[in-house]
C-alpha cells in the first residue's frame, strides 16, 4: 500500500509511476479512498464519495496499462469533481437542499472527458449552496456544512468551490474540479495553498453544469501545481456543441507538455498597483517576497494599473440578473426557501427586480472592459497581483458585514472572461497560505499557466502542505 | 496599494454581492404600490447605515420593494423584510454608478459574452463601393 507521502505527490510524479508499473491505478485509488473516508468528514470536504465507479475505473485503467495501453498523464489518476457537475445515475446536489434528490441520466462534458483519458473519479466534492448565487452570509451555506480548512480547520476554505480546495489540500484527492463564475477557483486556491486555474470563458464545456450565470461561469481544475492543471486542462478543453458558450474548434482545444516552455516567449508581467486597497500584514510579506521572484526570473515586471470603470457594478447585476433567470423557478415556487443560509433565502427576489436597460447597459459596460484589457495586454503578457488581500478566514465570521473589500480585478477579469491562476506564494504568520494571481488576455490561457510554472520552477511554496494527523 | 474605487458593494466573493445588487422597475404597476402590500417596518426605522440616496433613487428602491412585497410579501417575515429593505438601498449605488458610465449610442452590449479572442481585432476594411441603401433599416 503506498505510504503517506503518496497522497501529496503531483499528478506529473503519479503518473510517471503509474505509466512505469510502479503504482497501481488500484491501490491508489483504494489509499484515496481510505483517506477520503478518514477525513473527508473532518473538512466537510465531499458530498458523496464513489468508491464503486473509482474502483471500477481503476480497475479498468490498471489492465489497460498492463496490456501496454496508456492514454496519459492522467489515466488512473484520483479526482473529485465539484457537486455540481452532473454523473450519470448519481446525485447532484448542487450544495442546495431543494435539490437533494437530483439525479441526471447524463454525464457533465467534463466528466466524460475525464473518463475518456483514465481518470479515477472518486467523489463529489462539497460546494456552496447553488455555487452562491444566491447570496451567501456565513461558509455554512451548503447543504454539506462548512467546508474546513487543513490548514486550520477553525478558518474556512472559501466558496464555492470549498471541498474542491478542502480536498486537494487535504491529500484527499490528486486534483479537483471547481467552477468560477467570480472568485470561486482563485480564492479557494489561495485560501488552501493549492494551484487553481480559473480558464478563459468559454474553453471548457458547461454541458451538464448547474448554471449561475451563463455569460460569466467557468470550469477549471485545481491541482498542486501550474504543470497539473495545464495537464487537466488540456484534458477538459476544447469546443463542445452542447455548450453553445464554448469558443469554435480551432481556439478551443489546448495541448500541454513541458517541452512547449522550451520555446515560450519571455514574460513581460504587469504588476498591479490598484488591484486591492490594501493587503494584511500577513499577505503583504509573502507578496512582496513573490514580487522580487518574478523581478529576478521573468522577463520584466513593471508596475501597471488597471482601467477605472464600474465593472464590479457592470458585473454584479450581470451575475445577479441572470442567476435570477437561471433560478426563475426555485424563487418563485418559493422553495428558496430551504436555502440554508438567511441572505441566500430573500436575495433571489431582490435580484429579480432589474429592470432590462440596466442588465444591457452591464452588457454594454462588459465590451468596454473587454476592449481596455485587451489593449492592455498589448504590452503585457500577464498581470499579477495578490490572488486575495486577506488569508482564510474565520468559519464564523459574516462575509456581509466583516468581509468586504472592493474587487476590480476579479470584476473586470470574470466579466471579460480572462484567464486567470493562483499559486501558492508563502504563509503568513499564522501558517495559512497565501496565494499570488496571475491574470492573461482572453484565450491566452498558457501565459498564466507558463507564468505560474516560472513560478513554480524557482520556489517550493507548492510543495508544502499541512500535517494531518 | 493605492485603490481607484470605493465601492461599498465589492468583496472577491461575487456570490455576496448578488444579493446586494438589484435594478429597478422605474415604473412599477399602481397595483403593486398599494398601501396593504406594505407590511414591513419603514425604511427610516431600519436602515440607520443605510446609503444616501437622492429622493430619486429613494423612490426607485421604494418602488423595487413594493413590488417585492406585492409579490412575495406573504411568504416573508418581518425580518425578511426589514433585511430586503436594507439591500434593496444597498443595491442602489451600483446602480447609479453603472448609470453614470459614459456609453456612447453605438456601443454596442456584449449579449453572449464572446472572449475578444474570437473577434477580428483590426476593423474590417470598408467596402470599395458604398451599399445603396434600398430597404428601410430595422431599429
Amino acid at each position: 500500500m503506498p505510504g503517506e507521502e503518496i497522497f501529496y505527490l503531483s499528478v506529473s510524479e503519479l503518473a510517471k509511476r503509474i505509466e512505469s508499473k510502479k503504482l497501481s491505478p488500484v491501490e491508489l485509488a483504494q489509499a484515496y479512498l481510505d483517506r477520503s473516508q478518514k477525513l473527508g468528514p473532518r473538512f466537510n470536504a465531499y458530498a458523496l464519495l464513489t468508491p464503486e465507479i473509482a474502483l471500477e475505473q481503476a480497475k479498468a485503467a490498471e489492465k489497460e496499462i498492463q496490456r501496454g495501453h496508456y492514454r496519459g498523464p492522467l489515466h488512473g489518476i484520483p479526482y473529485a469533481a465539484k457537486d455540481l457537475l452532473a454523473v450519470k445515475g448519481l446525485p447532484t446536489t448542487w450544495g442546495a437542499k431543494p435539490y437533494a434528490n437530483q439525479v441526471f441520466d447524463y454525464n457533465a462534458t467534463v466528466i466524460d472527458h475525464l473518463k475518456g483519458v483514465g481518470a479515477v473519479m472518486i467523489g463529489k466534492a462539497s460546494m456552496i449552496e447553488l455555487a452562491g448565487g444566491m447570496g451567501y452570509r456565513f461558509a455554512s451555506a451548503s447543504l454539506q456544512d462548512e467546508a474546513k480548512n487543513p490548514w486550520d480547520t477553525t478558518c474556512w476554505t472559501c466558496g464555492s468551490s470549498s471541498g474542491s480546495g478542502a480536498i486537494v489540500a487535504a491529500g484527499l484527492a490528486a486534483f479537483a474540479i471547481g467552477t468560477e463564475t467570480w472568485g470561486s477557483i482563485i480564492c479557494p486556491s489561495a485560501f488552501c495553498g493549492v494551484s487553481g486555474l480559473r480558464p478563459t470563458y468559454g474553453r471548457v464545456s458547461r454541458y451538464g453544469a448547474m448554471a449561475l450565470a451563463p455569460s460569466m461561469d467557468k470550469i477549471g481544475p485545481m491541482a498542486r501545481s501550474a504543470e497539473d492543471c495545464a495537464r487537466i486542462f488540456a484534458a477538459i478543453a476544447g469546443h463542445d456543441p452542447k455548450d453553445r458558450g464554448t469558443v469554435p474548434i480551432d481556439k478551443g482545444a489546448f495541448t500541454y507538455s513541458p517541452s512547449m516552455e522550451l520555446h515560450s516567449r519571455p514574460l513581460k508581467v504587469g504588476w498591479l498597483t490598484n488591484a486591492w486597497k490594501s493587503l494584511a500584514p500577513g499577505v503583504a510579506k509573502p507578496i512582496e517576497t513573490a514580487n522580487r521572484v518574478l523581478k529576478r526570473y521573468f522577463s520584466s515586471v513593471k508596475d501597471v494599473a488597471l482601467p477605472i470603470g464600474p465593472w464590479e457594478d457592470a458585473g454584479s447585476i450581470i451575475v445577479a440578473v441572470e442567476c435570477a433567470a437561471s433560478f426563475r423557478s426555485l424563487i418563485r415556487s418559493g422553495r428558496v426557501s430551504e436555502l440554508t443560509d438567511p441572505l441566500g433565502q430573500i436575495a433571489g427576489y431582490v435580484n429579480e427586480q432589474y429592470s432590462a436597460a440596466d442588465y444591457l447597459q452591464a452588457l454594454r459596460v462588459r465590451e468596454i472592459a473587454q476592449k481596455k484589457m485587451d489593449s492592455l495586454f498589448e504590452t503585457f503578457d500577464v498581470i499579477a497581483t495578490a490572488a486575495q488581500p486577506v488569508p482564510a478566514t474565520p468559519l464564523t465570521l459574516n462575509l456581509e458585514t466583516d468581509l468586504a473589500f472592493p474587487d476590480p480585478l476579479g470584476g473586470i477579469g470574470n466579466i471579460c472572461g480572462l484567464p486567470a491562476m493562483s499559486v501558492p506564494c508563502g504563509f503568513t504568520e499564522k501558517n495559512l497560505p497565501v496565494g499570488l494571481q496571475f491574470v492573461g488576455r482572453a484565450g491566452d490561457d498558457f501565459a498564466v499557466i507558463q507564468a505560474g510554472r516560472t513560478f513554480q520552477l524557482h520556489t517550493d511554496w507548492h510543495k508544502k502542505h499541512p500535517k494531518l494527523h | 496599494m493605492g485603490n481607484k474605487s470605493d465601492s461599498a458593494i465589492s468583496r472577491r466573493e461575487f456570490a455576496r454581492r448578488a444579493a446586494f445588487v438589484s435594478a429597478a422597475a422605474s415604473l412599477a404597476p399602481s397595483r403593486l404600490l398599494s398601501p396593504v402590500s406594505v407590511a414591513a417596518p419603514l425604511p427610516a426605522q431600519q436602515t440607520a447605515n443605510a446609503p444616501k440616496l437622492t429622493p430619486e433613487g429613494q423612490a426607485e428602491v421604494e418602488s423595487r420593494i413594493q413590488a417585492m412585497f406585492a409579490q412575495y410579501g406573504n411568504r416573508l417575515s418581518d425580518a425578511q423584510k426589514t433585511d430586503i429593505r436594507r439591500l434593496a438601498a444597498e443595491a442602489q449605488p451600483p446602480l447609479d454608478r453603472l448609470r453614470a458610465f459614459a456609453t456612447d449610442n453605438g456601443d454596442g452590449p456584449g449579449l453572449y459574452l464572446k472572449p475578444l479572442m474570437e473577434r477580428e481585432r483590426k476593423p474590417s476594411p470598408k467596402p470599395a463601393k458604398p451599399i445603396p441603401v434600398t430597404t428601410p433599416k430595422n431599429s
